[in-house]
């Protein structure tokens, strides 16, 4: 028997038996399918995340004052804990050649009133180096200068929701708002940026960082953000700035660098493995799928035990029928493997739709792995039917009613 | 295949016994058969059930071998043979006509014709045009594109014989052929057997019918096992 014969011979019993093979396919079609939209799930999940921190940049140190470690017996009286101020900030950017940009921050919160509006929101404390170390420009007018900083001059940049809910509408540039019941004139608002890390970066008021310190009556700074030229320098950079803050804090370490990057990556990790357990417990259904192809293939070899006598009673070979009930149920497989990916493409195009918020994308690898699985599950699971229908005795299988 | 017929017989079964393991012991299905059959023959096994008529047609198509003695097919001894050899003889040297049809279910004509073809590695086309043929035979042309449980039991059989046929086998082996067919079919059934034979076919054909094996030119009568004469025979029968 030729190649193209058992293929025939194959298809015309898949053919004979439409419902059946559907329902058989069936358990792969899901399987595959479900490889595919947990592992587009898992890798949304993952792509969501990224885009969340995408607006921090990956290239960034976050040096906050104080020193996180445990400490033995009871304080020393007297010890004053170090903040930190414009001054180390200024270090930085002076002698921090690996730096791209230091930006200090000072944080508060104050109610911020136009006329009869008013609303609670963040106030953050910036220099002008801010709108590229995070990566926020304005949409209209301009940040905050330079000359603004060191004039302590009272103006300020607003948010894009912070704007809409004081103004509406209206025109704010060159309005004066009351931050903390001091007047600030509104020289810019800033481009809109949505929801990073459960911050509103849109509900912020931007001040000059020396007149923030003045509003809220502090000398220190919430953090200081720096950038790094150079990915690959993001080590080398935080020895930098410990080394030069050390020297300007009596070579004490009282505050933290937090590599962003290396949680990132951390997180990043957490979340491959999410995708790889899911996409895990997916495969497992296909291996039921598989399993039922065999327990499918079994019936129909003892359903089709006077089909095998007949094949075998007009010379059929053990190796023909082996081939034709294994070939079966390598198409079904293969089949199933085929609409499966169809399916769980679809799906993850519908779950797209359905939530745009969740940037589900398809790996090449979960179609290549599943379609390959699937393939292999038809040809080890036929194998034992197969080989059940070829060890068939033709009399016995003639008069097998 | 006349002239060689003269001096080699086409089957030949020397004290062949066949036994089978049932339970606590065994039971003999065939007991020291001998016999010879040339080619051209019309021969009718005769015997009443479990007489070991089935055997000695399993025997006679190469689907079981005997437990001892041999059996030759143009002079070669079948003994040994692996299941997939036998599967190659059967393919070249033997057509099957059974009771119940044994045609593929679901499957048309022409496709159950071509079986035998399949299994013989005969190309696509020439496949078709070879199964066409035989069909064309036994007057089922038309009928080529029906499917097998669409057909009439006397077309069924047709078509088996057709499928029998089709790889040119020195051996037509009918087991009781007409059993399903009312008396018409059954009858003409017949006339396709013997036309057959006329043209050269070998036949061989198990039956208890009398009436049946009447047609045959030699009829050989069996009963537990062993050959007996027709004498013989008739005083068992009563």
């Amino acid at each position: 028997m030729t190649r193209i014969d058992f293929v025939e011979v194959a298809f015309d019993s898949l053919r004979i038996n439409r419902l059946r093979s559907a329902l058989t396919m069936l358990g792969v079609i899901i399987g595959v399918a479900a490889v595919i939209l947990l592992v587009a799930l898992g890798q949304g999940t993952k792509n969501y995340v990224e885009e969340q921190f995408a607006g921090l940049g990956s290239n960034i140190l976050i040096v906050t004052p104080g020193k996180i470690e445990t400490k033995g017996g009871p304080p020393i009286i007297g010890s004053v804990r170090h903040k930190l101020t414009l001054n180390d900030s200024r270090i930085l950017e002076k002698k921090g050649y690996l730096f791209a940009g230091v930006a200090p921050v000072v944080f508060g919160t104050a109610e911020v009133r136009y006329q009869n509006r008013s609303r609670n929101v963040s106030i953050l404390g910036v220099t002008p180096a801010f709108q590229e170390v995070r990566n926020l420009h304005v949409e209209i007018g301009s940040f905050l200068g330079e000359a603004d900083v060191d004039a302590r001059r009272r103006v300020c940049v607003l948010g894009r929701t912070v704007k809409r809910e004081l103004f509406g509408n209206a025109n704010a540039l060159g309005q004066t708002v009351k931050v903390a019941g001091t007047l600030f004139r509104v020289v810019g608002i800033m481009e809109k940026k949505g929801i990073s890390l459960g911050i509103d970066i849109d509900d912020l008021v931007f001040v000059p960082v020396r007149t923030a310190q003045e509003l809220f009556d502090i000398d220190g700074l919430f953090e200081i953000l720096v950038s790094v030229r150079n990915k690959n320098d993001l080590n080398s950079g935080k020895e930098l700035a410990t080394s030069l803050l050390k020297r300007a804090h009596n070579r004490n370490e009282d505050f933290t660098i937090t590599n962003q990057a290396a949680i990132l990556s951390s997180l990043y990790t957490i979340l491959d493995t999410l995708t790889y357990v899911l996409g895990g417990i997916a495969a497992i259904s296909l291996l039921v799928g598989g399993i039922g192809i065999m327990n499918i293939m079994l019936v129909t070899v003892k359903e089709r035990t006077n089909e095998i006598g007949i094949r075998k009673a007009v010379g059929a070979r053990n190796r023909d029928i082996l081939l034709q009930f294994l070939f079966e149920s390598t198409a079904l497989a293969t089949a199933g493997g085929i609409v499966g990916i169809l399916a769980g493409v679809a799906g993850a195009y519908a779950l797209r739709l359905l939530v745009p918020k969740l940037p589900v994308s398809i790996p090449a690898w979960s179609i290549l792995l599943s379609f390959t699985f699937s393939v292999f599950v038809g040809v080890f699971f036929g194998v034992y039917p197969a080989k059940k229908a070829a060890s068939l005795n033709p009399i016995e299988a003639l008069r097998y009613e | 295949m006349g002239s060689e017929a003269a001096s080699e017989p086409l089957l030949r079964l020397r004290g062949v016994t066949k036994l089978y393991e049932a339970g606590a012991g065994r039971v003999v299905g065939l007991s020291d058969v001998d016999l010879e059959i040339g080619a051209g023959e019309f021969v009718a096994v005769m015997g009443p059930s479990g007489s070991g008529k089935s055997t000695l047609m399993n025997i006679l198509g190469c689907l079981d071998v005997p437990t001892s003695g041999t059996y030759e097919i143009k002079g070669k001894s079948v003994a040994g043979l692996s299941p997939d050899r036998l599967s190659e003889l059967r393919n070249r040297e033997i057509g099957f006509v059974f009771q119940v049809f044994h045609l593929l279910p679901r499957h048309t004509a022409l496709r159950n014709v071509e079986l035998p073809l399949i299994y013989a590695g005969v190309p696509r086309e020439e496949r078709a045009r070879r199964a066409l043929e035989e069909l064309r035979a036994v007057g089922l042309e038309d009928r080529k594109e029906h499917l097998t449980n669409e057909l009439s039991g006397g077309q069924k059989q047709r078509v088996a014989i057709a499928r029998a046929l089709v790889n040119k086998p020195s051996l037509l082996l009918a087991d009781e052929p007409t059993g399903n067919l009312d008396t018409r079919s059954g009858d003409e059934l017949m006339e396709i057997l013997a036309g057959l034979n006329a043209s050269g076919v070998t036949v061989v054909l198990v039956t208890h019918d009398p009436a049946i094996a009447r047609r045959a030119h030699r009829t050989v009568y069996i009963v537990d096992g062993k050959l007996v004469s027709v004498e013989r025979f008739r005083e068992i029968r009563g």
